[in-house]
């Protein structure tokens, strides 16, 4: 039955179409600056918002349709908000997701002592959840969104305002539960979340998906900086180490003898630096940045980079991985984007983002018979 | 069904931490109680009438009115309002029940202390104020009572739905709450009130709420039969009316901030 879990889903926000579908077992990232529509699409894979044209559709199920059938296979955390009973200890909180869930008495003991284990939730179960710290009522939180199993998590900012070592903690479990095979659809602020957990990133932006791919292609591709930073035991100026890698930028550390070298990874690499320094000078100390996805995203979101798709990309926004997708008959998406960009232009409007007008013109592309079927 | 009793018992719960509060609010009704009958007994003295109640009567219509307007108000709409307000209602719809009879077993949680207010107030009144009839008929008192809290809860609901769109509670619950005084009956007796005022009070739901309780209680009701039929007739039309509107309201959570 698993196999046939399959999500394809077209929504819109603001201005255009997002079209979007994540296998069984996938662990996507899902990052944009602030009301890029992140929520938006979380929102209306719950089936707390319906869409105003599109299709969406989490396992098999239509959620703004069939809004409790779908709320049994997902767990949702929306890290700024609890889902806990404020006046009450977080095991009463517990205890009646259990009886919404139907969980059973031999499931519920072994959830919550695997919580125990990785989220040291067993101090936490007497407190009352006004008394809870943000760390630990995030810790509360996350055992509340994975009591029942799901097999589909969004996790809207399950880091926000954590310290490290909660974050450390929460992090260690998404890995866990991506280990286990549950989908996971991370939305953060905090890249860090997403090394190690998920493989496939999509970026968006303006309501727009400016990247869908793996996280190790997008870092491969637009993440080429290297910097080497050098502590060096012999007197050099920096125009001497230019002269040595023209292909490189070189500039002074704050420091005497301190130095970074950046470089393009395809023109140079770290071993051929470290080997031409090792010729003009001692080398004392020496760091090298890893590629950060971070460094891609602020990048983009600054508007420094445009991402253009790849081939595989514009096949239809997918990852070149999710060949059963690929699979999908192309008919469908186009009728999908057409109607979203009807929706994408009503919502647009209700926002009162300007430029709306624009795409209103798309609507009459719309079939007639999903238009009547809204 | 489970989960909606559990969720009754954990508001009644909830309730009971903040009893001293609720208190406090109960005093200030109380005080409201106070003032009316002390005004009736001025208008009541020496055995007069008006509009066919005596002052022991008054008393008790007042003492039911006061009870009524308890039943269903302790975990009532500002429980709703705030959550749709603040977007929590959002956590509620992720979750595989149904909003609007989570918030009808809430309202029950607060039922309750209610209760024992209701009893504690009653008893002290009865003391203090002075002899007044009993009611007529037990039974059919108890089943008018039973449709309170059902109807205020329709009311309630259907009303706080114009948060979504006023995104602000105070307006709509002063509005509400006004005309629902008047229309129930809580003010004045509705058989005091211009004629057309009471034929359009006979057909509305706000007489539910004080107006047919306290005329049955007092033996008053020409035909008590019919004015239960007409509150559980609103009970059950309010509820699917709210039902209809929350689907409609819930289209209007809007997208602040992405």
């Amino acid at each position: 039955m698993k196999h046939l879990l399959r999500r394809r889903f077209t929504t819109m926000t603001a201005v255009d179409a997002i079209d979007l579908s994540i296998e069984p077992g996938e662990a996507l990232a899902y990052v944009g600056p602030n009301g890029a529509g992140k929520s938006t699409t979380i929102k209306l894979l719950t089936g707390i918002v319906e869409p105003t044209g599109g299709e969406v559709r989490v396992g098999g199920i239509v959620p703004h349709r069939d809004r409790q059938a779908n709320a049994r296979q997902i767990g949702v955390l929306f890290g700024q908000r609890t889902q806990l009973w404020w006046d009450l200890p977080v095991r009463e909180s517990l205890a009646l997701l259990r009886d919404m869930y139907d969980i059973s008495p031999t499931d519920y003991q072994r959830q919550l002592d695997r919580f125990d284990e990785v989220l040291d939730l067993g101090a936490l179960l007497p407190v009352v959840t006004r008394k809870l710290s943000l760390g630990q009522r995030m810790r509360a939180d996350l055992a509340c969104a994975l009591l029942h199993q799901p097999k589909i998590v969004y996790l809207d900012e399950p880091t926000i305002g954590l310290d490290i070592a909660v974050k450390d903690r929460v992090r260690d479990f998404l890995r866990q539960l991506r280990a286990e095979g549950t989908t996971i659809m991370l939305t953060t602020h905090d890249l860090a979340d997403i090394e190690g957990t998920c493989e496939r990133i999509v970026i968006i932006d303006d309501g727009k998906i400016i990247y869908d791919g793996g996280l190790a292609e997008v870092k491969d591709r637009y993440a080429r900086e290297r910097r080497v930073h050098l502590q060096l035991g012999t007197p050099i100026t920096a125009a001497d180490l230019a002269a040595r890698f023209p292909a490189a930028a070189v500039t002074p550390g704050e420091a005497h003898g301190e130095f970074t070298i950046s470089f393009d990874k395809s023109l140079l690499t770290a071993g051929a630096v470290l080997t031409g320094v090792a010729q003009l000078a001692e080398v004392v100390e020496v760091r090298i940045d890893e590629p950060a996805i971070e460094d891609v995203v602020r990048r983009v979101y600054a508007g420094e980079l445009n991402i253009t798709p790849g081939p595989a990309d514009a096949a239809g926004a997918h990852p070149p991985s999710a060949s059963p997708t690929s699979a999908h008959p192309a008919g469908t998406h186009a009728a999908s984007a057409r109607a979203a960009y009807a929706a994408g232009a009503a919502d647009a409007r209700a926002a009162g983002v300007p430029g709306a007008e624009d795409v209103t013109g798309a609507a009459g592309d719309v079939d007639p018979a999903e238009e009547a079927s809204r | 069904m489970k989960v909606y009793l559990a969720i009754a018992r954990v508001t009644a719960r909830s309730v009971l931490a903040y009893r001293g509060a609720y208190a406090l609010g109960i005093a200030g009704s109380c005080f409201q109680l106070l003032a009316t009958t002390a005004l009736w007994t001025a208008l009541l003295a020496g055995g007069a009438s008006i509009g066919g109640f005596d002052l022991p009567e008054m008393k008790a219509y007042l003492l039911v009115g006061f009870a009524t307007g308890l039943i269903g108000t302790l975990v009532g709409d500002w429980v709703l309002a705030n959550r749709i307000r603040d977007g929590q209602v959002a956590l509620d719809l992720v979750k595989p029940i149904d909003t609007q009879k989570v918030f009808f077993a809430q309202n029950c949680g607060g039922l309750g202390l209610e209760i024992v207010f209701i009893a504690v107030v009653s008893g002290v009144f009865v003391l203090l104020a002075g002899p007044m009839p009993g009611p007529a008929d037990g039974w059919l008192f108890a089943a008018s009572l039973a449709f309170v809290l059902p109807i205020r809860f329709g009311i309630t609901f259907l009303t706080t739905m114009l948060v979504f769109w006023t995104e602000n509670h105070h307006g709509v619950v002063w509005a509400r709450d006004g005309v629902a005084a008047v229309l129930s009956g809580a003010i004045v007796p509705l058989a005091m009130m211009p004629g057309w005022l009471q034929s359009a009070a006979a057909v509305l739901p706000f007489a539910g709420l004080t107006s047919t309780p306290a005329l049955i209680y007092l033996g008053k009701a020409p035909n008590p039969g019919l004015l239960i039929a007409i509150q559980a007739g609103w009970a059950v039309a309010l509820w699917y009316l709210a039902r209809f509107a929350f689907r409609g309201a819930s289209r209007q959570i809007t997208i602040h901030g992405g």
